[in-house]
């Protein structure tokens, strides 16, 4: 309860004096090293692997959206009644939606409503921006989502990030942004670009996001370091926005010449399936791209798709 | 109207435009709900600027006003305001120091509250001293160097040295301590102090930001601000009396005014306590000469006469009043001064000859001399920046420019499509440009180089884009390009190494700020390039 927080002022006056309360409630809290992670235990993946498209014109993205969890069995599959539910976008830039360097808003908005429809007792939305977090929010169109559905929008500083053991084979202690890990579900919603060191950016990479600290140092080993970022997320599901998807000069981009709309959304409980599903949207193949090998190896899933449950839905 | 309404009304003023300046100041700075439609800012290559009129103290300043009009021959925007506290004054004399002047109200507080002096010593204290005119040959000083275009006034301006003090240096000292505070109570193990600190943070944070912003110099700002209001136990109200150039600019304005101190020398008693409690040392009591000019119009003196001895009058006619006791020297010196201190500004050869690499100033900026004669130095430019670059020079700008704003890119970097700092610089030495123009044009605040020793790929060290992967521009400034080397042991590796193409970068140090290289990166941006120079240029 204590970790909910908006930009709003008058809600955060709110918050305080309801901070009494959920002292009885008492909230799992974790010291800075040696965090269990308890909460998100419990859902057996089943590897599923459901591609949606949008193939009419005008299509609802909402409606996009609801499809692809219907297929996979419904968001009550994966959002109980009372949870607390974290979302990392990837909104670490402050540039508009159409650009694609960001989140799909309207992709972020349909999973929030579905998430509160399935009972969700709390709703976080949580990166760690590059850009100043104001004007991500502003820019991405993340902050007027926060708004309408009534999501917390948990501002990136650095009282919450707290340093934890990632026990990774390249990464040992690291400051972790602790929203995204004191949540009941887990939810990665990154969007799919380009990158020139890993070729692309997609879920396993959108964890560079939910860390703090010196973050410039990953790239000297970006693959093994987004493949233990991987491991320690371990995230609910995996939702990646296809919707529209920058294929040069990323991650940042910049210009609309290099955006293609593919309106595919990609949704997995494998983070590797799913990102190698969307590789396949850049004609690239899993198998080039370094941190799905690694991270196959290591047990952390497979871009063997026939070893997944497949769906396809389309509106 | 009672003397004793006229000093209540006097105080209530006082604290309004104090908590108003205050406020203002508070909000220049991005607010934390900045929710903006996404679509508004592209489409209509808007500004995501502020809500608040966060300039009105500068304009309601008439030095302000005076100095840009003097030395950049530039109205600035709502210089109306300047020009009604100017007639006021003409009208009414230094009205603006005794009911509006944020600075003058916390030193006639600190004065006040606890007074150092006492009864003789008091009234010692507050007879007119000699020394007042310096404050007139600090004024002559601003305004003939303005004139010959270079504009120190933001240095010695009490809006501009109250918004710089409290702006660069008191608030964020206490969000500093604050801070630190925060952070020891959420890596505490016991639960409630970890709910307080997020609580406490959260509340917080519309003053002090979630991370407090720092700046350079900010030690030195704070130290003067604290010896401004030690001086107060010397002599009440030390800065307006001694050097406020404001004061002494209204002080001649109020040659002319209505209104005056009539005295009835037959009533008192002697008693002094007009002189004592008088906050401008302007000579109240029966028996001395009323210095029009001095005078703050707090009304104090008629409220404590006993003996009503003592009334402000509006008289119908001009002429009456003394004028400043400025003094010769005062005057003359001042001029000097003036004269000398621009010319002296260009012996370092900054202006002309050489510019420094690291001054960087911020987007929109006017060329380096135009720039000169309007910024106030005030720290607007640096308290609304979100990513706290912009930090006030030390010797970069060579003696003209002294606490002028320059981009630090170890301190943050410009944001690409951000403009804050040129929509709200006071006087317009930032011009107003909009995010259309900043990125279209573009407007270049320098190039950024590669330190080819330093550069992890390029010394064959590691692997690393990150400063190629947070280029701003499309295409990216920074490319990349494969590159073998071999490596001790004699293993070939191949690396993609940075590399700057000159025509496309801005220099907005985003590259600077994220190299993994700290302390002095492998990746650097200097002035060079900037488009705001012909001279500085670097491409043809």
């Amino acid at each position: 309860m204590w970790l909910q927080d908006s930009i709003d002022r008058r809600e955060a006056v709110k918050k305080i004096f309801g901070l009494a309360g959920s002292l009885a409630l008492g909230t799992a809290f974790a010291g800075p090293l040696g965090f269990s992670r308890s909460a998100k235990a419990g859902l057996k993946p089943s590897g599923f692997l459901v591609e949606g498209t949008g193939i009419h014109e005008g299509y609802s993205i909402r409606n996009l959206v609801e499809q692809v969890f219907e297929a996979a069995g419904g968001m009550g599959r994966f959002v109980s009644r009372g949870d607390v539910v974290a979302i990392k976008p990837n909104i670490s830039w402050a540039r508009p939606p159409q650009l694609a360097a960001t989140t799909n808003p309207e992709v972020l908005k349909a999973v929030i409503e579905l998430c509160q429809e399935a009972g969700a007792k709390k709703v976080r939305i949580a990166d760690h921006t590059i850009h100043d977090a104001r004007r991500c929010f502003a820019l991405t169109g993340v902050g007027a989502v926060a708004r309408q559905t009534g999501a917390d929008l948990v501002f990136p500083r650095s009282s919450l990030m707290r340093e934890m053991k990632l026990r990774g084979s390249r990464l040992d202690v690291w400051p972790v942004f602790s929203p995204l890990v004191e949540a009941d579900k887990l939810i990665n919603l990154p969007v799919a670009k380009h990158h020139s060191l890993s070729g692309l950016t997609l879920g396993m990479k959108n964890w560079i996001g939910g860390v703090g600290g010196s973050r410039w140092s990953l790239h000297q080993d970006i693959n093994r370091s987004i493949v233990d970022l991987a491991h320690f997320f371990k995230p609910t599901m995996t939702l990646i926005d296809a919707i529209r998807i920058m294929t040069r000069n990323g991650p940042s981009g910049g210009s609309e010449k290099y955006v293609a709309r593919k309106n595919v959304l990609i949704l997995s409980d494998d983070p590797v399936a799913a990102d190698g599903k969307a590789a396949l949207l850049f004609g690239k193949r899993p198998e080039d791209l370094g941190f799905l090998n690694i991270g196959r190896k290591g047990g952390l899933g497979t871009y063997d798709f026939k070893e997944l449950e497949q769906k396809k839905v389309s509106v | 109207m009672k003397a004793r309404n006229l000093v209540r009304i006097r105080r209530i003023s006082q604290a309004f435009f104090l908590l108003l300046f205050l406020f203002l100041l508070v909000e220049s700075r991005l607010p934390q709900e900045a929710y903006q439609q996404y679509s508004e800012v592209f489409s209509t290559g808007e500004n995501l600027g502020l809500d608040r009129p966060v300039r009105f103290f500068f304009q309601l300043d008439p030095l302000v006003v005076v100095t840009s009009l003097f030395s950049g021959h530039h109205l600035i925007r709502g210089f109306f305001w300047g020009v009604l506290i100017l007639l006021v004054t003409l009208l009414f004399g230094r009205l603006f120091c005794g009911f509006i002047c944020p600075f003058g109200t916390i030193h006639h507080l600190v004065g006040s509250l606890r007074p150092s002096l006492r009864s003789a010593r008091r009234i010692q204290a507050s007879q007119k001293s000699p020394g007042q005119r310096i404050k007139y040959f600090l004024l002559f000083t601003l305004l003939v160097s303005a004139v010959l275009g270079l504009n120190l006034s933001g240095l010695l301006d009490p809006i501009s040295f109250l918004f710089r003090s409290i702006a660069l240096a008191l608030l964020p000292g206490v969000g500093v301590a604050l801070n630190s505070l925060f952070h020891a109570l959420a890596d505490s193990h016991t639960k409630i102090l970890n709910l307080l600190s997020y609580g406490a943070e959260i509340l917080m944070a519309p003053v002090f930001g979630y991370e407090p912003q720092v700046y350079r110099m900010a030690w030195f700002m704070g130290l003067l601000f604290l010896v401004l209001l030690f001086l107060n136990r010397i002599r009440p109200r030390f800065w307006c009396r001694f050097l406020c150039p404001l004061g002494a600019l209204l002080g001649l304005c109020s040659r002319m005014s209505l209104l005056r101190l009539e005295k009835d020398g037959e009533k008192c008693t002697d008693c002094k306590r007009c002189t004592s409690i008088c906050q401008g040392a302007a000579s109240p009591e029966p028996g001395l000469t009323w210095q029009s000019g001095e005078c703050i119009t707090c009304f104090n003196c008629i409220a404590v006469c006993p003996e009503d001895a003592l009334a402000f009058r509006v008289g119908w006619f001009f002429g009456g009043n003394k004028g400043p006791d400025m003094g010769r020297r005062a005057v003359l010196g001042g001029l000097i001064a003036g004269v000398s201190i621009p010319f002296l500004g260009k012996l370092d050869g900054r202006a002309a000859k050489t510019t420094d690499a690291r001054l960087i100033r911020p987007p929109g900026s006017l060329e380096e001399e135009a720039f000169l004669t309007l910024c106030q130095r005030c720290g607007l430019c640096m308290k609304v920046c979100p990513t706290n670059v912009i930090n006030p020079t030390l010797g970069e700008a060579g003696m003209a420019g002294f606490w002028s704003p320059r981009l630090i890119m170890a301190m943050g970097y410009c944001e690409y499509t951000c403009t804050l700092c040129s929509s709200e610089c006071p006087t317009g030495a930032i011009r107003t440009i909009s995010v259309r123009e900043k990125i279209g044009k573009p407007i270049r605040i320098g190039s950024a180089y590669v330190d080819r020793g330093r550069c992890l790929p390029w010394s064959g060290n590691a692997p690393c884009i990150v400063c190629e992967e947070h280029c701003p521009t499309s295409p990216k400034a920074i490319y990349l390009k494969k590159d073998r080397s071999r490596s001790r042991e004699g293993k070939q590796t191949e690396f993609q190494v940075p590399l700057v193409d000159l025509k496309q970068c801005v220099g907005c140090g985003i590259c600077e700020n994220k190299c993994p290289v700290r302390g002095r990166p492998a990746i650097r941006v200097i002035a060079a390039g900037e488009s705001r120079s012909l001279r500085n240029r670097i491409l043809l």
